[in-house]
């Protein structure tokens, strides 16, 4: 009983969320709903026992994919009234064009429905391993079946993580004057940067 | 009692609502990854939904690679973003062609 | 189905959270209203700054090196998720989940000495 309350707030929450991200005015608007509704996937994540993943959709999306959108949105001094211009004359196609899929959907969805697939209930943890956690089911899964699509994640992360330092990583305006080499400083002795001279009288010191 | 078939028509809703904000938004490319975003949460939930109720972690094995995948695009697709705005002072979508070569 | 009754904590928490910044919102408003001080002027209602009308949008812009740093936190975060399972399920998975992790924590150690080698961590 109250895991369906539960689930028909989470899940009216995120569409609600949802909507509101795609027609907010202000872009930093949109970012905040899109946390919101993150937060409401996670809810329904945790209803069907995939604490993990609900988990990660807070750590990673919220944590970091959603504050990346809002640093980008604060970094960019962009005039979106200008950017919303094409906002109405867009409207009636995207609006077809969603009408028609979700037509499809839902008659996918009743087709479905009509009973001519039978699935199980949910047992909880959704466990080859029964009477351990969600994540350590996962672990095991994960690090013995997926071994090579986890290192494929891997370098999906390192391509990633490449390619955005090559992307806006830029010198600095100062690095003409070059680094600061702390080993050089401190190796350079007196007597290679001074020299002692005596002068003679009325005559200059040649260097 | 809440079957597959309620998560199966919120994802579907969201994915729509994705989509829809792409065709909403065609000039502002930060909405349009963030309706991208939305795209990807729809099919998270398909995941993990089916994994829970099939009784079969490879659902959520896959959906922990989407997200990994979604977090890979967002970095890469808005470091793009920066160095077009740095470029042109706007971004506007609309003459994004010019950027080859 | 699914036993939540770990969650009913946290649900309790949550209502309470909400209850409580409910009321500490509305309540004021709703004070105001009802003993007839509510009474807004074009004045009051004018954001105040020092006396002067604001001189520009509250909005001010990022620098972009705060880009690179969110981006590099994002990959290690989901490096730390990854080792999640993977420690929680050591005794299950054994040698060979053990030396994937290790190739693993190689991958993104050979970015990490990129992105120090390239300055990107450096703050000026």
């Amino acid at each position: 009983m109250i895991q369906a309350i539960a689930f028909y707030m989470f899940a009216v929450l995120l569409i609600a969320a949802g909507t509101l991200t795609i027609m907010s005015r202000n872009p930093v608007h949109s970012v905040l709903w899109l946390i919101v509704s993150f937060f409401n996937a996670a809810g329904l994540m945790v209803l069907v026992g995939a604490e993990f993943i609900a988990m990660l959709l807070v750590i990673v999306y919220v944590g970091a994919v959603a504050v990346l959108f809002l640093f980008v949105v604060m970094m960019l001094n962009i005039d979106f009234a200008e950017l919303r211009a094409g906002f109405m004359k867009n409207f009636p196609l995207g609006i077809a064009i969603a009408l028609v899929l979700l037509a499809e959907l839902i008659l996918g969805i009743g087709a479905y429905g009509a009973g001519v697939l039978e699935l199980g209930t949910p047992d909880g943890s959704a466990a080859p391993l029964l009477g351990r956690s969600n994540i350590e089911n996962i672990g095991a899964l994960l690090y013995s079946d997926y071994l090579f699509l986890f290192e494929a994640a891997g370098l999906i992360l390192l391509v990633a993580m490449v390619g955005a330092i090559v992307l806006t990583h830029r010198e600095r305006a100062t690095a003409h004057r070059g680094h600061q080499d702390i080993g050089k400083q401190n190796r350079r002795r007196p007597e290679d940067a001074t020299v002692n001279t005596r002068p003679e009288v009325g005559k200059g010191v040649q260097l | 009692m809440i079957g597959i078939e309620h998560y199966l028509v919120v994802s579907a809703v969201l994915f729509v609502l994705g989509v829809l904000g792409i065709f909403l938004n065609r000039k502002n490319i930060i909405v349009i990854l963030m309706a991208i975003e939305l795209i990807l949460l729809s099919v998270n939930i398909n995941l993990v939904a089916f994994s829970a109720f099939l009784g079969d972690l490879t659902g959520q094995i896959f959906a922990m690679f989407v997200l990994t995948v979604a977090a890979g695009e967002a970095a890469i697709g808005l470091a793009i973003l920066v160095i077009y705005f740095r470029q042109r002072g706007t971004i506007a979508v609309d003459d994004v062609n010019r950027m080859k070569g | 189905m699914v036993d939540l009754s770990q969650y009913l904590p946290i649900l309790i928490f949550l209502a309470i959270a909400l209850a409580m910044s409910a009321a500490f919102v509305f309540l004021p408003m709703g004070v105001s209203r009802l003993t007839g001080t509510h009474n807004p002027t074009a004045n009051k209602l004018t954001e105040y700054e020092c006396g002067f009308p604001a001189f520009e949008d509250s909005r001010s812009q990022f620098d972009v090196r705060f880009y690179l740093v969110a981006i590099l936190f994002i990959i290690f975060d989901l490096e730390a998720a990854f080792l999640f399972p993977w420690a929680v399920s050591l005794d299950l998975t054994g040698w060979a989940g053990w030396v994937t992790m290790m190739i693993f924590l190689f991958e993104l150690i050979i970015g990490f000495a990129y992105a120090w080698k390239t300055g990107a961590l450096e703050w000026e």
